[in-house]
């Protein structure tokens, strides 16, 4: 198991006007693993994606991935696949065309649309119009477009959004097989079952840090159940990070 | 860079914008040109010039430049509807290179307008006074007149796209390239001709050559018009490289 950090935010804070919707984030997220950020809704988990990336600047803080910050890092598009919630399709596109305005961005190869499309179970589908297309689908879609590049480092923010018992299980067995691979996978999410059979380590934010470390010491391997802790976890008063 | 041009060209002529605005401009400029054949007609028959009634038809083309600078702006401020812009901002390397890409893209976009409304133009003026048994009487003038058109198509269209950047929401920029085009300029003008003369449609009537008094020479509106798009240049890729996306 590498303890390499991947991912790394360091003393991270978002003020919008009088509201901090992130404050003082610190953690390191390992590579080669499959981690949780959860959070209630409205407790940061996207706009501390959105600072990982660089679409949003820091109020104060920096956070980096693979050792840089995102907008210096060398081939970041090819190295960091993402696919977020508020990111949507380019109007007006099918499952294909989608694809192939990605792939040209990158660079890459047109056969890697097709292999992206085998991967994530859309095919049949790829002339659809995206907006004719189901909320599983339109995930899947998000997902190909984040593994065009065959990145190293995944940020995924809600996938299992509006997935189907099927959809869940298979974005599960693919998160699972991404990480095996040896890629890095940082997922947020709130629905709790779903992450605690599929992550390896848990970041849990509400708006400070509230933990990050394994799966199996915040459960006691397993004794109590995520949701369990995670509450008890939010819904304390602020308090010191707790490391595993 | 090539990358990205290429993506940026994949989604401007994705979906149906592109040719819809396309076809509004050709149906409003065929209104004009209809109209000016009509006048024309009646002014040719009491004695009037039929090369003015061929350069009017020629010059009613130039309506098309609207459409292209509305191509513009909806190719970048859709992407802000749909958050696309998010991914494009990631996989560009950065912002200035998305904002480089992307002008170029409505540049391109700009010549295809202008390209379609200097071809019909000339068809227009070739053809429209046929219902009426007028013939096309095309000079000099009329060739640098659709020269003008097209160039204008060229250069609204990088105008609309910069004013995208800055304003970032479809209504507002499409609202605002209308309203500055068809009222405060043309308002501007009547009010106070010495100083509209330097506002980016009024320069753009001197490109197309129109008629109206108080306008620049045409190096002097190109002059202009360049003014314009390097402000709005500074300006959206300041607002672009400092605002936070999405």
């Amino acid at each position: 198991m590498s303890t390499t950090p991947a991912i790394s935010l360091t003393g991270l804070t978002k003020k919008f006007k009088d509201v901090t919707a992130v404050d003082d984030l610190t953690v390191d997220i390992r590579a080669g693993r499959v981690t949780g950020l959860l959070g209630r809704n409205g407790a940061g988990k996207t706009t501390t994606l959105r600072m990982l990336l660089g679409l949003a600047g820091p109020t104060a803080g920096h956070a980096t991935v693979l050792g840089r910050p995102y907008g210096e890092l060398p081939r970041a598009a090819h190295r960091v696949g993402v696919a977020m919630d508020a990111i949507g399709p380019v109007t007006g596109s099918t499952v294909r065309g989608e694809l192939l305005v990605w792939t040209a961005c990158l660079g890459l190869d047109r056969r890697r649309t097709d292999e992206v499309i085998g991967l994530t179970g859309l095919t049949g589908a790829e002339d659809r119009p995206v907006s004719g297309c189901s909320t599983g689908m339109k995930q899947r879609l998000a997902l190909a477009t984040a593994l065009l590049a065959d990145p190293e480092v995944l940020v995924l923010d809600e996938p299992a959004n509006g997935l189907d018992p099927d959809g869940i299980r298979w974005l599960r067995d693919t998160l699972r097989e991404l990480a095996a691979e040896g890629r890095t996978v940082l997922v947020s999410s709130h629905q709790l079952a779903e992450v605690e059979q599929t992550v390896d380590d848990v970041v849990v934010v509400q708006r400070t840090l509230r933990y990050a470390g394994t799966l199996a010491d915040l459960t006691d391997g397993g004794a109590h159940r995520l949701e369990e802790r995670f509450f008890h976890l939010v819904d304390a008063p602020e308090r010191a990070l707790t490391h595993a | 860079m090539r990358n990205l041009v290429h993506g940026e060209l994949r989604k401007a002529v994705t979906g149906r914008t592109w040719w819809i605005l396309m076809l509004a401009g050709t149906f409003l400029c065929l209104l004009s040109t209809f109209g000016f054949a009509s006048e024309g007609h009646k002014a040719v028959a009491a004695g009037g010039s039929a090369a003015d009634v061929t350069n009017d038809i020629a010059r009613a083309w130039m309506m098309m430049f609207l459409f292209a600078s509305l191509s513009g702006a909806i190719l970048v401020t859709r992407e802000y509807g749909t958050g696309t812009v998010a991914r494009s901002v990631l996989l560009a390397g950065s912002r200035g290179r998305l904002l480089a890409a992307k002008t170029a893209v409505a540049t391109a976009a700009g010549a295809a307008f202008g390209l379609l409304a200097a071809g019909l133009g000339a068809l227009a003026c070739a053809f429209a006074g046929a219902p009426y048994g007028d013939s096309a009487a095309f000079t000099r003038e009329t060739w640098l007149i659709l020269a003008g058109v097209f160039a204008c198509s060229v250069l609204a269209a990088p105008w609309g796209a910069l004013l995208g950047w800055i304003v970032r929401n479809q209504v507002s920029a499409v609202a605002l390239l209308i309203t500055l085009t068809l009222v405060v300029d043309p308002g501007v003008q009547a009010l106070a001709p010495e100083a509209a003369q330097y506002l980016l449609t009024i320069a753009m009537s001197s490109v197309y050559r129109d008629v109206k008094p108080d306008l620049l020479p045409v190096p002097w509106a190109f002059a202009a018009i360049a003014g314009w798009l390097t402000a709005a240049w500074f300006a959206a890729r300041r607002l672009l490289t400092t605002r936070d996306i999405v």
